[in-house]
C-alpha cells in the first residue's frame, strides 16, 4: 500500500513536471503555429538563472522568482528581432529556433562546462504521511504546476487579454482590422511561453540538476506531448503531457528504464501517426 | 510616446527592407552571370581537382581528417537529397548512418566479415530498409504527414536509437564497439592514410554522379517541384507520398553507405553516432553549405568541419556558439547557403528540353 502511494506521488510529480515544460511550449505551438525548437534551451536558461543566484549567495527562491522574468524578457527581445521575421514559413521557424536553441546551448555549455551541478532544494525534507516519506519539493512542484495551470486558464479564457490572443489565433486580418495590435499579441505571447518555460527550468533545477542539455531531454518529450495532446488548444497539450508524462514515469515500473523510455516515444508517434489531430482537436482554450 | 514607438517600428523593417533589396541585387547579377557561364560545374570541378591533390600537399595526420571529412560530405548529400530536393527534415538522419555504422562492426566483430564487397553493400542494405521501414511508416498513409510531424519522427527516432544502443549491453553500451578490424580486400587491409583517403573519394564521385543524375531526372523535377508546392504535383498526378517515401530510402541508403565507412575509418562506433548529435551536424552542414545543390552539401561539409578543425585548439569552447550564430544568420539572410553566393536559382533546378531564351535579363 504504502509502495503503491509512493509509485503513484513519483509518477505524478513527474507528470506535473512534464506540464509544466510543456505548458509554454503548447501556448507557443497552439496559439503561433510555430513549433520553438529553442523551448528546451529556455527551460535550460530558468535552471541557469537559479544556479546563478544560488551560487551568487542570494537565497535559491530569488532565482526562482527572477528566471520567469528574465527568460520572459529575453524571449520578448528575440521575438521582436528574430522569430518576427518567421511567421510566414513554419519549416524556416523551426530551423531558426533550432539555431537559436543552439546558440544559448552551447553558451549555457561554455558557462558552466560538462558539469552536472546542483542546487539544493528550496524547501528540504519530506512530508511524512504515517509510514509514508514523499519529498517536500516535489509536492511543491505539483502545486505550483496546478496553480499555474489554473493562472494561465483563466488568463486566456476571461481576460481581454486572452480574449485578444484567441481573437489573433482564430483570424489573425480580422483582429488586425478590429484594432488589436497583433504583432504586440505574438510578441507578449511567445515572452510568456518564454517565461512559463523559464519558471519550469528553475523549479525542476533541484530536482535534475544542472548540465547543458537538460533542456534537449525534455524538448523531445514536449513535443511528442504536444502533437499527441492536439495543437490548437490550451488543454490539447496539457492533457498530452499529464499522458506522456504519466506514462514515462509509470512504466519503468514495469519494465527496464530504457524499453520503457523507447516504448513511449513509439507509442506516441503511432498515436499521432492515425489520429494526427491529437487527443483533443478544435482549436480554442 | 505610441507614437514614437510607431516610428521605430516602421523604421526597423524599412531599414531590414534595403538590406534584402541589396542582398537581391547583388544575387540578381549573379543570377545574369551564372545563367552565361554555367558556374556549377566549375565549381564541382574545383572541388574534385581539390580533393584529388589534397592527400600530396597534406601532412599524413591531416589525410586522415581528410578522409573523415570525405565521408561526412558523403553523408551531408544523403540529407540534402532528402531535405534540399524533397523537402522532407529528417532531423533523424543520424539513425541511418549510425545503424549502418553499428551492423558493419557486428559483422566485423562477430562474424569477422571485413570484404570490403561484403561490408559496404551491407551497410548500405541496413541503411536503405531502416529509412524504408521509417519513411514508409512516417510518410505513406491514408493523410497526407505534416512536415511537423515527420522531422518529429525522425528526431524521436533518432533519439529513441541513441537510448538503445547506451542500454543494449550487446552493442556495448555507452562504449560503443572499440577496434574494428580493418575492411580488407584480398588481403590488402584499408587502414587510414592515403589509400582510404583515394577509396573514400572515389566512392563520393561515384554517389555524387548518380545522385546528380537522379536530381535531374524527371523524378528530380518531379520532386523539386515537390519541395516547392506539393499540392500542385499532387495535382499534376505525381503520388507525392511515394515518390517522398522513394528519396527517403535513398537517402537511407546513402547515409548507410557513408556510416559503414566510418566506422572502419574511426575504428569504432559509439552511440552517439545514431543519436541527435550527429543528425544535427548534418543539418549544419547541408544548410550551411547551402541545401538542394549537392555540391553545396559537401562544400558545406568541408567548411564547417574545416573551420572547427583549425579552430578547435584556441577557440575550441566558443566555436558552437560561432556556429550557431551563423547557422543563425544564414537562415536569416541566405536561405539558401552559401553556394549561393556564386550560384544562380536556375542551376539547382537544372534545365529541362530546349534552352530557355536568355533574352529578358542580358545587359545591353
Amino acid at each position: 500500500m504504502a509502495n503503491a502511494f509512493v509509485a503513484a506521488f513519483e509518477i505524478l510529480s513527474f507528470g506535473a513536471i512534464i506540464v509544466l515544460i510543456v505548458l509554454g511550449l503548447g501556448i507557443i505551438a497552439s496559439m503561433m503555429g510555430i513549433f520553438n525548437f529553442a523551448q528546451g534551451e529556455f527551460v535550460l536558461l530558468g535552471a541557469y538563472i537559479t544556479y546563478l543566484a544560488y551560487a551568487k549567495g542570494l537565497p535559491i527562491w530569488a532565482g526562482m522568482v527572477a528566471a520567469p522574468f528574465v527568460v520572459g524578457a529575453l524571449g520578448f527581445a528575440l521575438e521582436a528581432l528574430i522569430i518576427r521575421r518567421f511567421y510566414a514559413a513554419p519549416i524556416v521557424a523551426m530551423l531558426g529556433t533550432y539555431a537559436l536553441g543552439l546558440i544559448i546551448r552551447e553558451s549555457v555549455r561554455g558557462l558552466i562546462g560538462g558539469f552536472y551541478l546542483t542546487v539544493p532544494e528550496p524547501i528540504g525534507g519530506s512530508i511524512d504521511i504515517g509510514a509514508m516519506h514523499i519529498s517536500a519539493w516535489r509536492f511543491t512542484i505539483i502545486i505550483i504546476t496546478l496553480l499555474v495551470m489554473g493562472l494561465c486558464y483563466l488568463l486566456l479564457s476571461r481576460t481581454s487579454f486572452g480574449l485578444r490572443v484567441r481573437a489573433t489565433l482564430e483570424n489573425p486580418s480580422l483582429a488586425r482590422a478590429s484594432g488589436i495590435s497583433t504583432p504586440l499579441i505574438y510578441g507578449a505571447t511567445f515572452a510568456f511561453g518564454a517565461a512559463l518555460a523559464g519558471l519550469a527550468g528553475a523549479l525542476i533545477v533541484p530536482v535534475f540538476s544542472l548540465f547543458a542539455d537538460l533542456g534537449l531531454r525534455f524538448l523531445i518529450q514536449g513535443f511528442v506531448a504536444v502533437m499527441v495532446g492536439g495543437v490548437g488548444s490550451f488543454i490539447g497539450p496539457v492533457a498530452g503531457a499529464g499522458l506522456i508524462g504519466t506514462l514515462s514515469a509509470a512504466l519503468p515500473w514495469v519494465m527496464a528504464p530504457v524499453v520503457a523510455d523507447v516504448l513511449v516515444f513509439v507509442l506516441a508517434i503511432v498515436f499521432i501517426k492515425f489520429r494526427p489531430q491529437g487527443l483533443i482537436a478544435g482549436k480554442g482554450v | 510616446m505610441p507614437k514614437a514607438m510607431g516610428a521605430v517600428k516602421q523604421a526597423i523593417p524599412a531599414e531590414i527592407g534595403g538590406v534584402i533589396d541589396a542582398a537581391a541585387g547583388s544575387s540578381g547579377t549573379v543570377v545574369r552571370a551564372a545563367a552565361a557561364r554555367k558556374i556549377l560545374p566549375i565549381v564541382e570541378g574545383v572541388v574534385l581537382i581539390a580533393a584529388l591533390l589534397a592527400p600530396l600537399v597534406l601532412q599524413d595526420y591531416l589525410t586522415v581528417f581528410a578522409t573523415r571529412v570525405i565521408i561526412l560530405a558523403l553523408f551531408a548529400l544523403s540529407f540534402d537529397l532528402v531535405w534540399g530536393y524533397a523537402g522532407i527534415m529528417s532531423f533523424g538522419q543520424a539513425l541511418f548512418f549510425g545503424s549502418a555504422g553499428y551492423g558493419v562492426a557486428l559483422l566485423a566483430r562477430d562474424l569477422d566479415i571485413t570484404n570490403i564487397f561484403l561490408v559496404l553493400p551491407a551497410g548500405t542494405l541496413i541503411g536503405l530498409t531502416f529509412a524504408l521501414l521509417l519513411g514508409g511508416f512516417l510518410l505513406l498513409g491514408r493523410h497526407p504527414s505534416s512536415v511537423i510531424f515527420v522531422s518529429l519522427g525522425t528526431l524521436t527516432g533518432s533519439y529513441a536509437a541513441d537510448r538503445l544502443a547506451r542500454g543494449w549491453y550487446y552493442l556495448g553500451g555507452q562504449n560503443g564497439i572499440p577496434s574494428i578490424a580493418p575492411m580488407s580486400l584480398a588481403g590488402y587491409e584499408f587502414t587510414e592514410g592515403p589509400a582510404f583517403y583515394y577509396l573514400v573519394l572515389g566512392i563520393l564521385v561515384v554517389v555524387y554522379l548518380l545522385c546528380r543524375f537522379l536530381v535531374r531526372s524527371q523524378f528530380g523535377l518531379a520532386l523539386a517541384g515537390l519541395r516547392e508546392n506539393e499540392q500542385r504535383i499532387a495535382f499534376f498526378g505525381y503520388k507525392a507520398q511515394h515518390l517522398k517515401a522513394i528519396i527517403f530510402t535513398i537517402g537511407g541508403a546513402v547515409a548507410g553507405l557513408a556510416g559503414s565507412l566510418y566506422a572502419f575509418h574511426e575504428g569504432f562506433v559509439w552511440p552517439n553516432m545514431v543519436g541527435v548529435v550527429v543528425s544535427t551536424q548534418v543539418v549544419l552542414y547541408v544548410l550551411f553549405g547551402g541545401s538542394g545543390t549537392l555540391i553545396g552539401a559537401v562544400i558545406g561539409a568541408i567548411i564547417v568541419e574545416g573551420v572547427s578543425f583549425w579552430l578547435s585548439d584556441n577557440y575550441r569552447d566558443i566555436w558552437p556558439i560561432i556556429l550557431g550564430l551563423l547557422l543563425l544568420l544564414v537562415i536569416m539572410f541566405r536561405p539558401l547557403g552559401l553556394i549561393s553566393f556564386v550560384l544562380g536559382e536556375r542551376e539547382r533546378v537544372g534545365s529541362f528540353g530546349a534552352k530557355p531564351k536568355e533574352k529578358r535579363n542580358a545587359a545591353p
